[in-house]
């Protein structure tokens, strides 16, 4: 279980995070949704504890990193480190012995090449099997769907079920929407540092509606699409 | 359009060596007396120093040689001018080596070194390669397992001098070998790594800087271990200089390493600098250099291993 209390979090003098209070609980999908810039990725890093904060994070188990397995919306990868070297790199890092590496490639990712020579979508289906075999108990998952092909989206869904399933603490961040409507059980909206709105399952189509009407509004016909 | 490049190239460079804490025109001072001191010890130590130079310049020009360097300058600046950018940028890089070889009357390697530089602006090279260069250190990436990739050639010419030097009998050259394997693998711990990589470590910052020298040591071991067997061999007579050898190279390793930590995230700076000359000039002082770096070390990496 995570929980946040008054969590807020400022770059200079500017506060990005303003005030945040939420509680994520075992065996739940939680889908985080918001603008560019509205902080979502700073909230993610506050959680792994990459990010000094004001406030306070409260996990069970502690410290979460060792139980987390976060998915950077864009991966980092070393220029010459191969797809198998990278996951033994993570796997290592916990203690976390994977002896046949390639039994687990779900994927089919060349393990043997470059991870730098890898497409967007394969490095963050690389990045994502790197921790999944970690073992995690808790998982933020930032834009897995990003880059990746429709099969393997359909992968992903799948795995995400699995990991509820297991009693795992999912928090995903997500542009397209009905990724989240399909694997979260609540979806939070975040707006300039701050939660606006949370949602459950049932209330999912009236607040994507919502999104629509307040976000897009009447900015494509300033467009003058003829 | 060419001066705008290389304008542009020069405040990049100034940018870089401010980010570092120096001043630039001091930055430009050290290398040129490094530069011309290494030079001259590689002249003073070996016959075999104008391939050994040779091969440095071309594995400093060939970094400009990469594909997607290449491709990016024709984009902007059309084919004609992308050819003229690179010939002046091979060249404004192998002047200090092309001086250096004539000052030392080597004219054939200086002709060569030439010939290099202009056909080299004009190929491209592909530095994703399509193939995976093997390395034996897969099983702890990364520092050794991408080090290697880039750097394999180095353990060949290595491999190659110790042959030579068993060969003539001139034991100094097997001992620049040794150096040159220890060296190599110094580099490898020059640049932070992206703090991922690090927060994702389940140990304290103590067990993280152990296991990591440890690594270090098994695998820098494994590369020279076949050049100090080979000599004590041929020369037995050194065998205690080549374990003061192995010894200074383990403890230089370790001192990179918490260099680079000591400054983690950020890339090593001017004090870090001023500490890699100091412990070459006086190599005692890596026992005091050692625990300090270990400690700060430990401060900085603390953030990021609760």
């Amino acid at each position: 279980m995570i929980t946040i209390r008054n969590l807020s979090k400022y770059f200079g003098t500017k506060e990005v995070l303003k005030s945040i209070n939420m509680e994520f609980y075992k065996g739940k999908v939680y889908g985080i949704v918001g603008e560019n810039g509205a902080g979502k990725t700073t909230l993610f890093r506050c959680i792994a504890g990459l990010e000094s904060y004001e406030g306070e994070i409260i996990t069970h188990p502690t410290p979460i990193k060792e139980h987390l397995g976060l998915l950077l919306a864009e991966p980092f990868f070393f220029q010459k480190i191969t797809g198998k070297e990278y996951i033994r790199l993570l796997c290592n890092a916990r203690k976390v012995n994977i002896p046949n590496i390639e039994a687990r490639n779900i994927f089919d990712l060349p393990l043997h090449q470059y991870a730098s020579t890898y497409s967007t979508g394969m490095k963050k289906k690389l990045a994502l099997t790197a921790i999944l075999l970690q073992g995690n108990d808790f998982y933020i998952l930032d834009e897995p769907f990003n880059g990746v092909d429709i099969q393997s989206n359909l992968v992903i869904t799948e795995i995400i079920h699995q990991l509820k399933a297991l009693n795992k603490t999912v928090i995903i961040s997500s542009h397209i929407f009905s990724t989240l409507s399909i694997t979260c059980d609540e979806i939070h909206m975040i707006s300039q540092g701050r939660f606006v709105k949370s949602v459950h399952q049932k209330e999912f189509a009236a607040l994507e509606k919502e999104m629509k009407r307040t976000l897009i509004g009447n900015k494509i016909e300033k467009l003058g699409l003829t | 359009m060419v001066k705008a490049y290389f304008g542009l190239q020069y405040q990049m460079l100034h940018r870089k060596f401010r980010d570092a804490q120096f001043n630039p025109w001091l930055a430009y001072l050290i290398i040129a007396i490094a530069f011309v001191g290494f030079s001259l010890l590689l002249f003073s130590k070996t016959t075999f120093a104008p391939y050994i130079y040779i091969l440095t310049a071309f594995a400093f020009i060939g970094n400009l040689s990469a594909s997607h360097r290449t491709e990016f300058l024709e984009i902007c600046y059309g084919k004609w001018q992308m050819q003229k950018i690179r010939m002046l940028e091979n060249l404004i890089c192998s002047i200090p080596f092309f001086t250096f070889l004539l000052y030392q009357q080597y004219y054939l390697a200086g002709g060569i070194l030439l010939l290099l530089t202009v056909i080299l602006a004009l190929i491209n090279f592909r530095t994703t390669l399509s193939f995976t260069i093997w390395t034996p250190f897969s099983k702890r990436p990364y520092e050794f397992s991408t080090g290697f990739r880039n750097t394999f050639y180095l353990f060949f010419a290595a491999y190659t001098l110790c042959l030579i030097a068993v060969t003539t009998q001139n034991f100094n050259l097997g001992a620049f070998a040794m150096f040159l394997v220890f060296a190599t693998t110094w580099t490898y711990y020059l640049k932070p790594e992206n703090e991922y990589y690090v927060w994702n470590f389940s140990q304290k910052p103590k067990a993280f800087l152990w296991g990591k020298f440890r690594t270090a040591m098994l695998y820098s071991a494994s590369l020279a271990m076949p050049l100090a067997i080979v000599l004590s061999i041929y020369f037995p007579e050194n065998i205690y200089l080549l374990l003061l050898f192995f010894a200074l190279g383990w403890a230089f390793l370790m001192f990179m390493m918490v260099n680079k930590y000591s400054a983690y995230p950020k890339e090593i700076n001017l004090f870090q600098g001023i500490l890699i000359v100091v412990s070459f000039w006086f190599p005692p002082m890596l026992v005091v250099l050692i625990p300090f770096l270990f400690s700060r070390s430990q401060n900085h990496l603390s953030s990021l291993l609760k």
